[in-house]
């Protein structure tokens, strides 16, 4: 049996009906027994749809895309014979190895490049500059100062001794930065310094993402 | 309130042995992910694959049918890495890559399901979705059910009644009127109340 309300019952279910007509589709379901049964179908079709599970592909993809965008796939690394060991580090642990890693990087540009001239960019913001950028180095500067915000935005549920560590971190390689833009601008072409300079900026990235995934926890 | 860090795994941040609220941890491990993997990290952007395969791979699989599935599904992660450095990271990663997924296969519909949409609004194919089993053990798979439904009954309750979209968004993913969005989405209902198990 279909009557003119059976058709409007999905917009009853989803609160499309106007207040006039839903008052009179309810007057309508008081007296009509088939459409309380359709409408209590309906209703667990919708249920039934928003209850079902997500799942994966029979055969992994990621094997076909890393290839496409250029990556290893990281199930590749760990079967290729050498099998990464996971590491565990505690805070004062990561925070010291930071510091030695900055500083060595640091004082080895410096150590290279001591005698050049400083760049006019010395003092400004490490990475942030839009001349002469290449894609990736825009997008690198983007995520830096998304998780710089993030970290901004966050910092007050980390304690201060952490804020300090990461700041004084961050400190030491945003000069590392710096030293390397400047020795890049007396000598652009030298490979060195411009693998130096991508590494530095990785370690930003990596430094900040761990700062930003710390600062996310919530006591 | 302030936490002090005793101790973290560097390879794996979110087990971080910290107390936490996981879902905004979650989020925000993935906005991080999201960064390094638009800097070119390529295992930043696997974690973010193997997190959301099975949901994209699902909601291609509902969308398009199972024969496609995995290239679409292929095609959503290449194309969210292309896409990567356009995420602001104002919504979940989740939600920019869902929409991107959508688009995705908006634009695959018209290769993939050409030939079937030709025939998908006569009435013969309600018939193979609406009758009702003649036994229990005949039932047919809910998912299953739901890929023998008209393509366009099909997109708009898997958008609506699956991923939650309202019908003024799903109109304008499909090119549209909410009203038709509106009378797809009852009928495909319709026909599915049918295969609820019983």
């Amino acid at each position: 049996m279909n009557d003119h309300w059976t058709d409007r019952l999905s917009e009853y279910l989803d609160g499309d009906l106007t207040a006039g007509e839903r008052t009179a589709l309810e007057a309508h379901l008081a007296a009509c027994g088939v459409c309380r049964v359709t409408l209590d179908e309906l209703r667990r079709v919708v249920a039934r749809a928003q209850a079902l599970d997500d799942r994966p592909p029979a055969a992994d993809l990621w094997p076909g895309i890393a290839e496409h965008i250029g990556v290893v796939s990281l199930a590749a690394r760990r079967v290729d014979g050498r099998g990464r060991r996971r590491l565990s580090f505690t805070m004062p642990q990561l925070a010291a190895a930071a510091v030695v890693l900055a500083l060595f990087s640091a004082g080895s540009t410096r150590l290279l490049f001591r005698n050049r001239p400083p760049s006019p960019t010395q003092g400004t913001t490490a990475i942030m500059t839009n001349v002469g950028m290449s894609p990736l180095d825009a997008r690198t500067a983007a995520s830096v100062a998304a998780l710089e915000e993030n970290l901004a935005r966050n910092r007050g549920r980390l304690d201060t001794a952490t804020v300090r560590v990461i700041e004084k971190n961050l400190g030491i390689i945003d000069r590392a930065i710096r030293d390397a833009q400047s020795a890049l601008a007396a000598d652009p072409a030298n490979a060195y310094l411009n693998q130096h300079l991508a590494q530095e900026t990785r370690r930003k990235l990596e430094l900040l993402r761990q700062a930003a995934t710390l600062a996310s926890a919530r006591s | 309130m302030p936490y002090r860090i005793t101790h973290m795994e560097l390879t794996i941040p979110r087990v971080a042995t910290l107390r936490r609220d996981p879902d905004q941890a979650a989020k925000d491990a993935e906005t991080a992910d999201a960064a390094l993997a638009a800097s070119g990290d390529g295992r930043a952007f696997e974690r973010l694959y193997r997190t959301h395969v099975a949901r994209v791979h699902s909601l291609v699989r509902r969308m398009i049918g199972p024969d496609h599935a995995d290239d679409v599904a292929q095609d959503v992660f290449i194309r969210a890495w292309t896409k990567l450095s356009t995420f602001r990271g104002d919504a979940a990663f989740g939600t920019w890559l869902h929409r991107l997924a959508v688009n995705v296969i908006l634009a695959r519909r018209s290769t993939v399901g050409t030939e079937r949409s030709r025939i998908d609004d006569s009435e013969h194919v309600w018939e193979g979705v609406a009758g009702r089993p003649a036994a229990p053990e005949m039932s047919m798979d809910f998912e299953a059910a739901i890929g023998r439904l008209p393509e366009g009954a099909r997109q708009v309750f898997v958008l609506h009644d699956i991923e939650g979209y309202r019908h003024e968004e799903i109109a304008d993913m499909l090119g549209i009127v909410t009203g038709t969005s509106k009378s797809q989405l009852h009928h495909a209902r319709m026909a599915l109340r049918r295969h609820l198990e019983r």
